[in-house]
């Protein structure tokens, strides 16, 4: 199954009946696959007349309580900035992939990861956040999206897939057998009729007197809070007396797997943290690996973003290198090996 | 002597085909495929040894290596 196919049955299974979007490489075949399958399931699928439209009819669906989505890629996901920071303003439970290709501009339709700060830092206006999930095998794209659509239930908020054109267009196997029980929770904060409660129920993003704002922006900040406590996940790899310590996330994570089998396999004790989310970063799992690792080494296919959160996370107690590709270009694993190398017996491992 | 060639409207240029070839003589074309994409393509078919590296490498099986059995 191709990677842009498995996220389309994920979120079917998900209980996703919702989806508008429009085509862009390399998330294209997602459109096509949710075209055809919505419809078999009850569900609706609009090709909107652009991505500003797109997001916000998801803000729609949204606010009725459904379960809904769109995706893009890089120029795409520009253009829906907008509609995210109101989907978080107005605290709307909604799934984005962004399928990121090179850029910046309208750059070209290879694999990047450029679109780290965008979608962790907040490409939209105001003081809010993102959940950003990253999956690294189609698999994952698969189960990753029940996951998605639960978290953005769960905190209100909406959850970014951050993936890029390779695991978009790769093709893995699925095993779509697993245990994939789907419970939708009610939402009585929907406006969705006066059905089940009294009053009248307003989906609002707009507060005009500075005080009720701020308010707002509190409870916000307070869930952002409960997220960064309970929610970051990451994968550690090898990391039983690594010195050098790899980060890197989906692609990017993948090929440092490789690189660490053939570092160890020459002696040289490397490791491999994953973060599964990006935001909440997961901290957590460098303050552990800080004491025994000696330097860390971020793989990103970017000029370097996550590594500013790696440096946070380390505070200090180890330098952190990086290594990047830039514009859609992939860091073939000889070539983060040499790297590795050069980090190590240069001196950087003290 | 080996012959190859390339499918390649199914090639998505992810350059793994490149990266393994011993001869360093497949690289990827300037023209752009049905996809989109840049495909790969080979430069010097003369200096293919036929070791089949890069079809084993394809994920998109584009590329067939066609080559004379050995007969003892």
């Amino acid at each position: 199954m191709k990677g842009n196919e498995a996220i389309g049955e994920g979120a079917v299974r998900a209980g996703c009946r919702y989806f508008f979007g429009y085509p862009i490489t390399p998330q294209s075949e997602l459109t096509h696959y949710l075209a055809k399958r919505l419809p078999e399931v009850g569900g609706l699928y609009l090709q909107a007349e652009s991505e500003v439209a797109s997001i916000n009819m998801v803000y729609g669906a949204a606010g009725v309580g459904a379960r809904v989505m769109t995706s893009s890629s890089g120029p795409g996901i520009s253009l829906m900035q907008e509609g995210l920071s109101y989907l978080a303003g107005a605290e709307l439970p909604s799934v984005i992939v962004n399928m990121m290709r090179g850029g910046p501009g309208l750059g070209n339709i290879a694999p990047s990861q450029s679109d780290y700060f965008q979608a962790t830092k907040g490409g939209g206006h105001g003081d809010y956040r993102l959940i950003a999930l990253a999956p690294n095998s189609v698999q994952e794209l698969f189960n990753m999206m029940k996951k998605a659509f639960e978290l953005a239930d769960k905190y209100r908020n909406p959850v970014i897939l951050l993936t890029d054109g390779i695991m978009g267009q790769m093709m893995e196997p699925v095993d779509l057998e697993e245990e994939f029980e789907v419970e939708i929770p009610q939402k009585p904060w929907a406006a969705s009729g006066k059905i089940d409660h009294e009053g009248k129920n307003v989906i609002n993003s707009c507060f005009v007197i500075p005080e009720e704002m701020e308010k707002v922006n509190i409870r916000l900040q307070k869930k952002y809070f409960e997220i960064e406590q309970n929610e970051p996940v990451y994968e550690g790899y090898s990391l039983e007396g690594a010195e050098l310590i790899l980060v890197a996330f989906g692609t990017a994570s993948r090929i440092c797997r490789a690189v660490v089998e053939k570092a160890r396999a020459q002696g040289i004790p490397a490791g491999l943290i994953r973060p599964v989310t990006l935001w909440p970063f997961p901290s957590g799992g460098f303050e552990k690996a800080a004491v025994q690792a000696k330097c860390f080494l971020t793989v990103e296919m970017n000029a370097g973003q996550m590594v500013e959160d790696v440096r946070l996370a380390v505070n200090g107690k180890a330098p952190v290198h990086h290594y990047g590709r830039l514009g859609g270009m992939v860091p073939a694993a000889g070539d983060v090996l040499e790297e590795v190398k050069r980090l190590y017996y240069g001196g950087a491992v003290r | 002597m080996a012959r190859i060639t390339f499918r390649q409207d199914r090639c998505k240029g992810c350059r793994l085909c490149s990266a393994v070839c011993p001869r360093g003589i497949i690289v990827m074309s300037d023209e752009i495929n049905e996809m989109g994409y840049h495909p790969a393509i080979i430069k010097a078919k003369e200096k293919c040894t036929g070791c089949t590296l890069c079809a084993i490498v394809c994920p998109d099986l584009v590329i067939e290596v066609e080559r004379e059995e050995k007969v003892v």
